[in-house]
């Protein structure tokens, strides 16, 4: 069976752990519990007629990109850049993480995830950002753990870039 | 290697075996799990099946094999069983070996300290929004007080110039009353505005050597608009401005008036008059009204309880119709008498109650005997003011009176 390692990375409290609950479990907590180290999550999706598993590993956040410990990146086919988007700084972050994330392992697949969506009233970052990061390239999708809103999708888009 | 006695290393080893829960997985060249041992069953591998895949039942090994180097650590893991482990792992020629070493309650300490220090941090920068925010509305704040305060400059000086202008136009109407007449005949008037500037006006003038004019007129309404017109007609007829109209003649004048000043070209506008000439000569009195209150004509001399008799005269308000006539009447006008022309705001007045002077009660103060001394006008308006219970009446007050 095909076996693929994603990362979940970005600042902390940016949602990684919600995000992982959301699409594995299918349940959401506004508490609020940091994670130390990593937690390593298996999920199967189909990817066209293949049955792939997907070893998801919820990593601690970082505000210090130099703190994430880089042997947790060694054999990632793919991550996901978690952005609160009530929280501009977490951008900052997320962008820093990916520039070192490409130093260390490569270049693989990866997506922005703009998360906690359902927080209209104390989004943050500009549209415009969302903008230059699609121009740039990159793919971005709206997301919330709390709604549910964009995440099967990710894992999904996530898994499809990585096998096909 | 430490260089301690082999019993101490053997101590050691024990201690971190009681520990740490040491557990061990030995990984052939075909990432086939081809051994096992330790305390698996704390970590939730107990089940794991030798000379099946490695990666298959130990997700966090995806990736990692074979290793790039020697020893690889993997810190903090969390496992099955919920434990969390140090995932040490050594390149052995072709085969891999794990060791996990328990660091769960490291783990829980850290997650601890931790907990407290991202709340703290999210605290601070929610802090720091907040703050933002408040400095941003405050600032808004401030732009839009100093703007209402530049607007209310700006509304006060244009209030304070229209005050200027009222006060000027208030002059100007007071500057075209006529003054007082006391031969061959007294004329004495009040006139109080209910507004800075209302809507009555009136006047006096000798037409000629035998006739002698006398009108009062109250547009509707109050303010700029019914003074303008108010002035209008009394220069109007101040000034003989009716052309082809004998000023002798009320129904003619009051016709001509009516030509000229119809509502429709008067923004609206219409007014009441009565306009009356007395002929000296003959003492006769003919008059016409265009809707306005009847004089009240009181017999007897001042001192003693007088007669009334009210001149009324039927006629439509000036600027209804345009083609309104007016009928005259006459009356002798035989001394001792006063008459006394007014508009509505003399009499149609409102009590606190919300009753309603009646014009019987109104005749009745007219025809009193009125002591040595005493002015009659002002004595009319402190009885308006008391029956009101204000000294601000709700309409123009204005009346004329006419001693023979």
């Amino acid at each position: 069976m095909l076996q693929k390692k994603v990362c979940l990375l970005g600042g902390f409290g940016v949602g990684k752990t919600s995000l992982v609950r959301r699409y594995v479990q299918s349940i959401f907590s506004d508490a609020y519990l940091t994670t130390v180290g990593v937690k390593i999550e298996k999920k199967m999706v189909n990817v066209g007629a293949a049955e792939v598993a997907l070893i998801l590993w919820d990593i601690a956040g970082e505000d210090d990109i130099k703190g994430i410990r880089t042997s947790y990146l060694r054999g990632a086919a793919g991550y996901l850049l978690v952005v609160d988007v009530t929280r501009s700084e977490t951008l900052e972050i997320a962008n820093s993480i990916q520039a070192r994330v490409t130093s260390e392992i490569g270049s693989v697949p990866f997506l922005f995830l703009f998360n906690k969506t359902d927080l209209k009233e104390d989004w943050e970052i500009p549209e415009q950002s969302l903008e230059d990061l699609k121009n740039a390239g990159h793919v971005v999708l709206r997301t919330s753990a709390k709604t549910g809103e964009g995440v099967e999708e990710a894992f999904q888009l996530l898994a499809n870039r990585m096998v096909l | 290697m430490l260089d301690i006695p082999d019993r101490i290393s053997e101590w050691l080893l024990l201690l971190v075996r009681s520990q740490r829960s040491i557990a061990y997985l030995l990984i052939d060249d075909e990432l086939v799990l081809s051994q096992a041992g330790g305390e698996l069953e704390h970590y939730g591998l107990g089940d794991l099946k030798h000379q099946h895949s490695a990666s298959d039942q130990l997700p966090f090994l995806e990736g990692l094999l074979p290793l790039a180097e020697t020893p690889f650590l993997l810190e903090s893991v969390g496992m099955p069983g919920g434990s969390v482990a140090d995932v040490h792992l050594f390149a052995d020629e072709d085969r891999t070996w794990v060791v996990l070493l328990d660091v769960t309650a490291e783990h829980d300490q850290a997650r601890k300290m931790q907990q407290k220090a991202y709340d703290m941090t999210l605290l601070s920068q929610r802090e720091a929004r907040l703050i933002a925010k408040l400095e941003a509305a405050h600032k808004e704040l401030t732009l839009a007080h100093r703007d209402l305060a530049e607007s209310r400059d700006e509304l006060l000086r244009v209030h304070n110039r229209l005050r200027r202008e009222l006060h000027d136009a208030e002059r100007y109407v007071l500057a075209i009353l006529p003054e007082p007449v006391a031969e061959p005949f007294a004329l004495e008037w009040l006139f109080v505005p209910s507004t800075e500037l209302g809507g009555d006006s009136f006047g006096y003038h000798w037409v000629d050597r035998e006739h002698f004019a006398l009108y009062l007129l109250d547009v509707c309404g109050h303010g700029v608009g019914s003074a303008l017109l108010s002035i209008t007609v009394t220069n109007t007829l101040r000034s003989g401005a009716l052309p082809k109209t004998d000023f002798r003649m009320p129904e003619a004048v009051l016709a001509a008036l009516n030509q000229v000043f119809q509502a429709e070209h008067q923004n609206g506008l219409y007014f009441t008059i009565w306009y009356g000439v007395y002929h000296q000569p003959t003492g006769m009195l003919r008059y016409a009204s265009a809707g306005h209150p009847p004089p009240i004509l009181v017999s007897g001399a001042r001192e003693e309880r007088g007669e009334a008799k009210s001149l009324s005269a039927v006629g439509c308000p000036v600027g209804f119709l345009p083609d309104a006539t007016y009928e005259s009447k006459e009356c002798s006008l035989a001394g001792p008498a006063r008459l006394f022309l007014f508009s509505d705001g003399a009499y149609e007045i409102t009590g606190p109650d919300g009753t309603m002077l009646e014009s019987a009660e109104f005749e009745e103060v007219l025809t009193r005997a009125v002591p040595e001394g005493a002015s009659e006008l002002k004595d009319l308006l402190d009885f308006a003011r008391n029956f009101s219970g204000s000294k601000e009446l709700d309409d123009d007050f204005s009346i004329i009176k006419m001693t023979i």
